[in-house]
């Protein structure tokens, strides 16, 4: 049985003191490769649990390993995002100064690489999504699927195990849209990557291999542990 | 095939440098109004600074005239040309067995043309005789001669006189006998006559305004100072122009308009830069966000705010020195200043202007970059 990517218990957190409950005590698994989307209403905290995933939030109670590392006692959660997990947002989110390449190298700042081998990885992740001749190009010259691809070659820059994408073809047309989802589950099989990926979309989610629904700030009934860890 | 590299694309390596200046010329009015107005304050203190250091370096070379191993003047005097030094007191310094020659100096500022700034320098005539000036045309005055008058290079061109010539000082007119040259901007641009004869008509008898001395050989010209000083306690001596404040409050004035200038650019640009990076970090609340989310550490964002501040003043003062420089040049445009100023520029005064721009980084980086710093990355990933 291979080993778990993701593992969140007794998850809680609230928001504006405690008046808005995002998350009443998650409990949620992934196991590595595997590919999960994360599905439910407005509200009910699909975003709020990748963000704490992601280490770009904490949780008011209970604990979350990604790739073995216990986000609590990790002190140098900047150090942990640029390492472990690869992010993507509905909006691209790129930098509009910088060309696909140089927003490719961002986060690699942090890695301490020598300019040659980040443009090396930046260049080698571009092709890999599909964007060779387009390097050079700065996001406003770029079609929307092709800025989520640089967003998907960025999140990829350091070589994590995990990717947490948020609606990352929630701002795309369909066909757009269904080129990224090629993208990703191409990208899971040649690196073993973990996909977890919160959407609205059913067509999108089916493309998972696991559906997850949230439902009021924990798993739906028939998503409980003991299920959607099987 | 790639496309061509557009004029602002660097090399697909790019640097966090190249990060921080393309972010600085994202909203380009906006920079550049902010650059010129620090701009505008680091000219003031570039153009004063060299004023000031010419004004230092004239002054030092009067020290300094016909070898003169230092000054002797009125202590405390307001300006040189302001001190009274009883002509006795040449007389008993130059006895003095330690001190090989003294030569008392009136200066007074005439009126002349267009120039309200011309000096007239009053000498015995014997010490022109025994001291005499390197005269590039005619002869030295006749002792005896109350009305002739050595004109100096820079003078005799600036009034198109010659030998033959007459010169006229407040009424007062002078055969010009001869013309010298001399390092010395104040004489150079002046005119030399009997002593006598402009304490007459200065209303100064029996005072000069300064005194050469030359020490005896194999004597220490500091260790005579000292002694003079001790010996005549209303005289300060003035071995070098660091000294020049004992009889010139004037550089003290100076110094301190400087000074007042350059905290006021200071503290006008850093709220200036401050604004800037406000804004710019407002405005890019979302990226900070994502910079923060892909993993930058909040050192390495307040690194970037940082150095967007202090390139936004380094450019400024790049700009103030060149126009600084610019500006002090212009003064010269004006005879009267030109006749006896020559800005310098010594590296300090460029060292002060970066010096400034670079505290006016730090200053006006300090909040937004704090404010950057502050944000959790969900925060700034939620704002629009």
């Amino acid at each position: 049985m291979s080993e778990r990517a993701i593992d969140a218990r007794g998850v809680r957190k609230s928001f504006e003191d405690g008046h808005i409950q995002a998350l009443t005590g998650m409990d949620f698994a992934v196991q590595q490769g595997e590919f999960v989307a994360v599905v439910g209403p407005s509200g009910c905290g699909k975003s709020t649990l990748l963000h704490l995933l992601a280490a770009l939030d904490q949780p008011d109670e209970g604990e979350i390993h990604v790739g073995g590392h216990d986000l609590r006692r990790r002190k140098d959660l900047n150090h942990f995002r640029a390492q472990h997990v690869g992010m993507i947002f509905q909006l691209h989110n790129l930098l509009p100064t910088l060309t696909a390449v140089e927003n490719v190298q961002v986060p690699m700042f942090e890695e301490g690489l020598s300019p040659g081998e980040r443009r090396r990885r930046a260049l080698a992740l571009l092709d890999a999504v599909g964007l060779e001749g387009r390097e050079r190009n700065r996001p406003p010259e770029l079609s929307g699927g092709e800025r989520q691809r640089v967003a998907i070659a960025r999140a990829l820059a350091n070589e994590p195990a995990v990717l947490l994408a948020d609606e990352p073809t929630g701002s795309l047309d369909s066909e757009a849209g269904r080129l990224v989802l090629d993208l990703l589950e191409r990208l899971r099989r040649e690196r073993n990557l973990t996909i977890v990926l919160v959407t609205h979309d059913p067509e999108v989610a089916a493309r998972a291999d696991r559906v997850v629904r949230m439902l009021d700030g924990r798993l739906a009934p028939a998503e409980e542990p003991a299920t959607a860890t099987a | 095939m790639r496309p061509p590299r557009g004029p602002w694309t660097l090399p697909e390596t790019v640097s966090f440098l190249a990060l921080v200046f393309r972010n600085l010329f994202r909203q380009r009015v906006r920079t550049v109004l902010t650059v010129l107005g620090i701009a505008a304050g680091m000219t003031i203190v570039v153009a004063l600074g060299a004023i000031t250091e010419g004004l230092r370096i004239t002054s030092a070379e009067f020290v300094g005239a016909g070898g003169a191993d230092f000054l002797v003047a009125q202590e405390g005097a307001s300006d040189l040309t302001f001190s009274v030094v009883p002509a006795d007191d040449v007389e008993r310094i130059a006895a003095r067995p330690d001190v090989e020659r003294a030569t008392g100096a009136l200066i007074e500022v005439a009126e002349l043309g267009d120039n309200p700034f011309f000096l007239v320098f009053g000498y015995d005539p014997q010490s022109l005789v025994d001291e005499p000036l390197p005269l590039t045309a005619g002869r030295v005055p006749d002792p005896e001669a109350a009305q002739e008058a050595l004109l100096g290079a820079r003078a005799a061109a600036d009034l198109g006189l010659t030998v033959g010539d007459t010169l006229t000082v407040d009424g007062e007119a002078f055969d010009v006998v001869g013309l010298y040259s001399v390092e010395d901007q104040m004489r150079d641009s002046g005119a030399v006559v009997p002593l006598s004869t402009l304490q007459r008509m200065s209303a100064r008898q029996d005072v000069v305004t300064a005194i050469h001395v030359t020490v005896a050989p194999g004597e220490d010209p500091d260790e005579i100072a000292e002694a003079i000083e001790r010996d005549f306690p209303q005289l300060a001596t003035i071995r070098d122009v660091d000294e020049y404040s004992k009889v010139d409050q004037g550089f003290e004035i100076l110094d301190a308009a400087n000074l007042a200038i350059s905290l006021l650019a200071v503290g006008i640009g850093a709220i200036g830069v401050m604004n800037t990076m406000i804004m710019s970090v407002f405005e890019r609340t979302r990226e900070i966000g994502i910079l923060r989310a892909v993993g930058w550490r909040g050192s390495r964002i307040l690194r970037m705010v940082a150095y967007e501040s202090l390139l936004l003043c380094l450019i400024a003062a790049a700009l103030g020195i060149a126009l600084g420089v610019v500006a002090s040049r212009a003064v010269l445009l004006i005879p009267s200043i030109s006749a006896f100023l020559t800005p310098a520029y010594p590296p300090d005064i460029f060292l002060r202007a970066v010096v400034v721009g670079v505290v006016v980084g730090l200053l006006g980086a300090a909040y937004p970059a704090a404010r950057a710093v502050r944000l959790s990355p969900m925060e700034a990933l939620r704002y629009e």
